[in-house]
């Protein structure tokens, strides 16, 4: 490792634990005049709130520009989306209480539970409401009391999120720690670590063990989350990041064998050789648990069991009906190989146009009747003549963390070597390119090199 | 619940790595000579159980490095304490990520009387 790596690392590390140790100049005063939602916070930070209702935290949807078949004067995101990672959105499942099962039990269920919200102002809503309404705290305590962040039901009947407003969660307020970021980003997609199945442990992932956070990564300003170009998250403050930046160049290798590859190959691939999470579902068939509800049946792996499948990607995506996934190629210039998770979902799709349905949960959460989810999604939709039949999409997921220590990277050998983990001629290598590409002269003395330093 | 990443790939492996190798080994040996020490002294070995209950009981250790949870077995209405040994589980205890009232559902190792949590997570739909 360079000097300067090292001294960029610490700095990153040093960063993230100073700043959450120092004090919160506003604790004096919340701790005498209690906390009283948003508007105390705003006596010291005039417009916060407000600047927070225009972002995809708040509104779950924004414009987009790189992916096929959409309007691009419209907004999209977790607010209006349709997928088979989540076979609905926040319109169709709109927090509820689900019908009674079979054995009187009902609960509440819904998308937006992940708003940081209180549900009575909804996501994307705007006004004076909507900025006393914030969970300002979700993000900002590292003293948040969970269990007050839940669904009820209020006097006059409807569905509300509750939020630990105490003057204690209040009183301790800093940069969002990971967990903050994680109440809402480790459950997403039906459970802890389905979607994407990656670990934040410190054991798991090089940045986390060095003390280093989500928000050291995600240089947040003024509530704009900067992110990645992940095919299946289309919803984004308008600012971009990669893994190359102010901690990394791209040549951050003191061997220039390997940095003569981030050209074509992105940090990620050689980096994250591992995630897990689900890899199908089938919405169409729910499976009874034994609390009486039902579940859509969902295959699975842990966090390090699945091999990513590699492609092209110019940062451009495919959105078709059954398919959703990186456009890219060896020839356009502006490609590299990334690292992707394929999921496929099982849903149903309307026969008069071809189109993915969405599915409202509570009917089938309560009795397993997916097609009764889906007339009702229809019916929320107002879609009044539609042919329910079942059907596949393929969906390429980024793998963008956990990355693994060091010496689990990807060296010569993992791609060169004969059964190598890149599959060349589906990369659009000819014959004799890949004939070059795997002959061992290419890696032998280096893999000798640091098998010999290391025995 | 979080689980360390596993041998990724056949590589060179670095000291640190062989020392842990050395390491597991021995403990791998001591944890089989336990295991069959246990044998002689009682037959019936550990088995895996996966239940579903609502938790009626948490308690945290002293030391904040284990808690017991008692879950009332949703099928069968009986009381089981479970032994919960993670970081993560143990600091959802401490956040009230998860509380008294929550369903949960678990893979516990039964050993005897002393049932130690593999898994342990809320119920959830998509
Ligand atoms: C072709 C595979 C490959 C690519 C592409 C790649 N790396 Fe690496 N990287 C490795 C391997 C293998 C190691 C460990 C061996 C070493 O340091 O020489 C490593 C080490 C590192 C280290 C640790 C350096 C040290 O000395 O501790 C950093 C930081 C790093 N890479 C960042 C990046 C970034 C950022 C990118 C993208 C710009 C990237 N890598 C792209 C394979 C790759
Ligand atoms: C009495 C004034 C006051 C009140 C009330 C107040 N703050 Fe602050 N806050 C400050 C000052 C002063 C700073 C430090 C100056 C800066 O960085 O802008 C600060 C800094 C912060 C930071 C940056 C912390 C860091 O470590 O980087 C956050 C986040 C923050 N406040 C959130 C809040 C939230 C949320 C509330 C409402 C619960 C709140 N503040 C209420 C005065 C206040
Ligand atoms: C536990 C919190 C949580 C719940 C509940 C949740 N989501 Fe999400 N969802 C997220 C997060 C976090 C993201 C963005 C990060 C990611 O994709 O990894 C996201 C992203 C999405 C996206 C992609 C949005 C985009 O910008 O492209 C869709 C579609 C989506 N969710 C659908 C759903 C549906 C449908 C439901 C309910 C059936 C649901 N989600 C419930 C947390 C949640
Ligand atoms: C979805 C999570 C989230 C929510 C909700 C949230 N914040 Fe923040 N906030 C952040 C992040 C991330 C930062 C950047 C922290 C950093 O890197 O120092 C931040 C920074 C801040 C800062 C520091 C100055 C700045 O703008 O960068 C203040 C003050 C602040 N937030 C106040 C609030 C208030 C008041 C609310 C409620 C109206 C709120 N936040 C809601 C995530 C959130
Ligand atoms: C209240 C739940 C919640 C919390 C807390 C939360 N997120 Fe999110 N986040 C979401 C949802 C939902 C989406 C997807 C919205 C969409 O795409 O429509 C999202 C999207 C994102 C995105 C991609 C879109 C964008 O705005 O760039 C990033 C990056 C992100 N979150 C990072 C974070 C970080 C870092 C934290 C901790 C400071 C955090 N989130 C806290 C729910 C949450
Ligand atoms: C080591 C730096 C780093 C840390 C730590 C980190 N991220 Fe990221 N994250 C990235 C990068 C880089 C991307 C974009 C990769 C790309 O598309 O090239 C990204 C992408 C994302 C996305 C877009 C969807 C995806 O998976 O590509 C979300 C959402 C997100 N991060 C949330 C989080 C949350 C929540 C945390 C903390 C639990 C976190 N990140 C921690 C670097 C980081
Ligand atoms: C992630 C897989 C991966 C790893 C790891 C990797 N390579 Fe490569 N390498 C490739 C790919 C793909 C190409 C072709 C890039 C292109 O199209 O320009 C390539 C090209 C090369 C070339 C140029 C071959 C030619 O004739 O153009 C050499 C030499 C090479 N690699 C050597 C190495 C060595 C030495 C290492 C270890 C230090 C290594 N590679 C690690 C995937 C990898």
């Amino acid at each position: 490792m360079s000097g300067r790596i090292v001294a960029i690392m610490l700095g990153c590390a040093l960063l993230a634990t100073t700043v959450q140790a120092k004090e919160h100049p506003g604790k004096e005063q919340i701790l005498k005049e209690g906390y009283h939602g948003p508007k105390t916070c705003e006596e010291c930070h005039p417009g916060t709130a407000k600047e927070f209702l225009k972002t995809v935290h708040w509104k779950h949807a924004s414009k987009v520009d790189n992916v096929d078949n959409l309007d691009p004067n419209k907004e999209y995101g977790m607010k209006n989306r349709i997928y088979t990672m989540c076979n609905g959105n926040d319109i169709v499942n709109n927090l509820k209480e689900v019908p009674p099962n079979a054995l009187g039990k009902t609960k509440f269920v819904g998308c937006n539970t992940c708003h940081p919200g209180d549900h009575t102002i909804d996501v994307g809503s705007s006004g004076p409401e909507a900025e006393q309404s914030i969970d300002c705290l979700i993000c900002h305590s590292s003293k948040y009391d969970y269990s007050k962040r839940k669904a009820v039901k209020d006097k006059s009947g409807r569905v509300i999120m509750t939020q630990d407003r105490s003057t204690e969660a209040a009183a301790n307020i800093g940069r969002p720690g990971i967990k903050n970021c994680m109440i809402c980003h480790e459950g997403a997609g039906g459970g802890a670590l389905i979607k994407r199945g990656f670990s934040m442990a410190k054991n798991d992932e090089v940045h986390v063990t060095k003390g280093i956070i989500c928000v050291d990564c995600h240089q947040v300003k003024n509530h704009k989350f900067p992110t990645g170009r992940d095919p299946n998250n289309w919803a984004s403050d308008g600012i971009y990041m990669t893994c190359v930046g102010e901690c990394h160049s791209d040549k951050p290798h003191k061997d220039a064998d390997y940095n003569r590859h981030t050209a074509k190959i992105a940090c990620q691939t050689c980096h994250i050789p591992r995630t897990g999470g689900a890899f199908s579902k089938d919405f169409t068939k729910w499976e009874k648990q034994d609390n009486g509800f039902y579940e859509p049946s969902t295959l699975k792996r842990e966090v390090n069991q699945t091999t990513p499948v590699y492609a092209w990607y110019n940062l451009t995506v495919s959105n078709t009906p059954h398919f959703i996934g990186p456009k890219g190629s060896r020839t356009d210039g502006k490609s590299k190989i990334y690292p992707f998770k394929i999921f496929q979902g099982k849903a149903y799709f309307n026969k008069l146009d071809g189109q993915l349905m969405s599915m409202d949960f509570a009917p089938p959460i309560a009795n397993g009747d997916s097609l009764a989810g889906v007339a009702s999604a229809a019916k929320i939709l107002g879609i009044k003549k539609y042919e329910a039949v079942p059907g596949w999409q393929t969906i390429y997921f980024a793998s963008s963390h956990q990355v693994a220590p060091k010496g689990k990277a990807l060296t010569c050998s993992n791609c060169h070597a004969i059964n190598g983990v890149l599959k060349f001629e589906e990369l659009g290598y000819n014959a004799r390119e890949i004939e070059k590409l795997t002959n061992p002269d290419l890696y032998f003395e280096k893999v000798l090199k640091i098998q010999q330093e290391n025995e | 619940m979080y689980y360390p990443l596993a041998e990724v790939s056949c590589q060179y492996k670095n000291e640190k790595e062989s020392v842990m190798r050395k390491l597991v080994s021995v403990v791998m040996l001591v944890a089989m000579m336990v295991v069959s020490l246990g044998s002689f002294v009682r037959t019936a070995s550990a088995e895996d159980v996966k239940i579903t209950g609502v938790i009626t009981k948490i308690e945290i250790a002293a030391d904040q490095k284990s808690a017991v949870a008692v879950l009332k077995v949703n099928d069968s209405g009986e009381l089981v304490s479970i032994i919960i040994t993670d970081d993560l589980t143990l600091d959802k205890f401490k956040d009230h990520r998860i509380v008294v009232g929550d369903e949960i559902r678990t893979k516990f190792e039964k050993n005897g009387d002393k049932n130690t949590s593999k898994f342990f997570k809320k119920t959830a739909g998509c």
